[in-house]
């Protein structure tokens, strides 16, 4: 399955994207594209054991610049994922997590 | 023994579907502890381009459905009704806002069209600040009663439906737990008015602001029918009571018919269909379906779906 947690959705400062449940699947992939603005941002993922309470699931950045397509990877989650982003300028945001069972 | 008879035992001796009461051609099937089958969320149109800003404000973050395992952090997974997973609808945590997830088929004759889900609505629970968390609209925690309750708003479930020389209309039905200012309402109810469509927004004629009530933004615009009905909410926010909901419409009289929910079955006859003066292109027999849930509070509001099934007449 295919969600669109932001679509084309500007932010000037940090965020986080909203609660998306994942117990029924083994992969996930991130795809981030800026498609405005000309800031840039870095994401990194997290998870929960509730929906409400949020850690990162590791220490990878990921940068994302003007015009950019990012993807990456998520293994090991439990049955929550999100993303927090910091945000340095103005980025138009358009997020898909890509999961499967 | 009839083909009636051998049909009916047939629905009884099945356990995933003599919970239903079903029509005799079943059009779809829906227990999502396999997959969303095809509830999908809703997204207002879009220019050329592909220009996703062109989107009406009030159509453009309907959130996408959810499987959940109904995960909670004070008991961990409670599962769904007929396995594991149940289509979950969650809003953003801002007054107002609506997530919708949608269904599109079409028709194939005229005549009764029943939809029938068990369902749960539930608010996301609150962690940690004051005692003044205690208290919520009209309830304050006492040990049973908890302040989660107040904090749900309303969900709907309605079709969107077009046929005969593009003649469209929708049919709707709406629990309305509390009103805007969070006092419980308890009570269902109808548009009189048919749904602002994009057109209307290209026309000069609407513009709606993000989180609007896109199916009728005028609260006036809504009438009650019914008696006001208290549903199984049960206490806080983690418990999933599942209710059963079935909803009949009727496409050759373009009426409502009736709306069962548990043990209460309300005649939604007189209940209005409002048409849309113009006629529409490109939609010809168009039948949709639809459910939402709105937050009158700036809480996540939750609609769980274990199952769905829709049967026709024809």
């Amino acid at each position: 399955m295919t969600a669109v947690l932001e679509r084309d959705t500007t932010f000037d400062t940090r965020f986080a994207t909203e609660p998306y449940e994942v117990a029924w699947a083994g992969e996930a992939r991130w795809f981030v594209h800026h498609v405005g603005g000309d800031g840039t941002a870095t994401y990194l993922t997290q998870v929960s054991p509730d929906g409400i309470t949020w850690c990162d699931l590791d220490a990878t950045e990921h940068r994302v610049g003007p015009g950019q397509l990012i993807s990456w990877p998520v293994s090991g989650f439990g049955h929550w994922l999100r993303l927090r982003a910091k945000v340095d300028g103005s980025v138009q945001v358009r997020i898909h997590l890509a999961v499967k069972a | 023994m009839t083909t009636s008879d051998v049909r009916s035992a047939l629905l009884a001796a099945d356990p995933r579907l003599s919970k239903f009461s079903p029509l005799p051609r079943i059009l779809a099937f829906d227990e999502f502890d396999s997959g969303t089958h095809g509830w999908c969320e809703l997204l207002g149109n879009y220019n050329g381009r592909g220009d996703l800003s062109t989107v009406d404000d009030h159509m453009r973050d309907f959130r996408p459905p959810q499987l959940s395992a109904c995960n909670f952090f004070d008991i961990g997974t409670h599962g769904a009704l007929s396995g594991t997973y149940a289509l979950k609808l969650a809003t953003r945590p801002h007054k107002g806002h609506t997530a919708v997830a949608i269904r599109r088929l079409t028709m194939s004759g005229r005549g009764l069209v029943q939809l029938e889900t068990y369902f749960a609505f539930k608010s996301e629970a609150t962690l940690g600040g004051g005692s003044e968390l205690d208290t919520f609209g009209d309830v304050q925690w006492d040990g049973n009663t908890h302040p989660s309750e107040a904090q749900f708003g309303a969900f709907t479930v309605a079709t969107d439906l077009c046929g005969d020389g593009g003649l469209r209309y929708h049919t709707v039905a709406r629990y309305q737990n509390t009103d805007m200012d969070n006092h419980f309402t308890r009570r269902w109810m109808a548009p009189t008015v048919p749904e602002p469509t994009p057109r209307e927004h290209f026309e000069g004629k609407v513009k709606l602001e993000y989180a609007a009530d896109f199916t009728a933004p005028n609260p006036e615009d809504w009438q009650q029918f019914g008696e006001p009905q208290e549903l199984c909410y049960n206490e806080v926010p983690t418990k999933v009571n599942w209710h059963y909901l079935r909803w009949v419409v009727d496409t050759e009289k373009r009426r409502n018919v009736e709306l069962q929910v548990n043990d209460r079955v309300m005649d939604m006859s007189d209940v209005p269909v409002p048409p849309y003066e113009e006629r529409y292109e490109t939609l010809e027999n168009l039948l949709n379906f639809y459910f939402s849930v709105r937050t009158h509070s700036n809480v996540r509001n939750f609609l769980f779906l274990d199952s769905v099934l829709i049967s026709v007449d024809w």
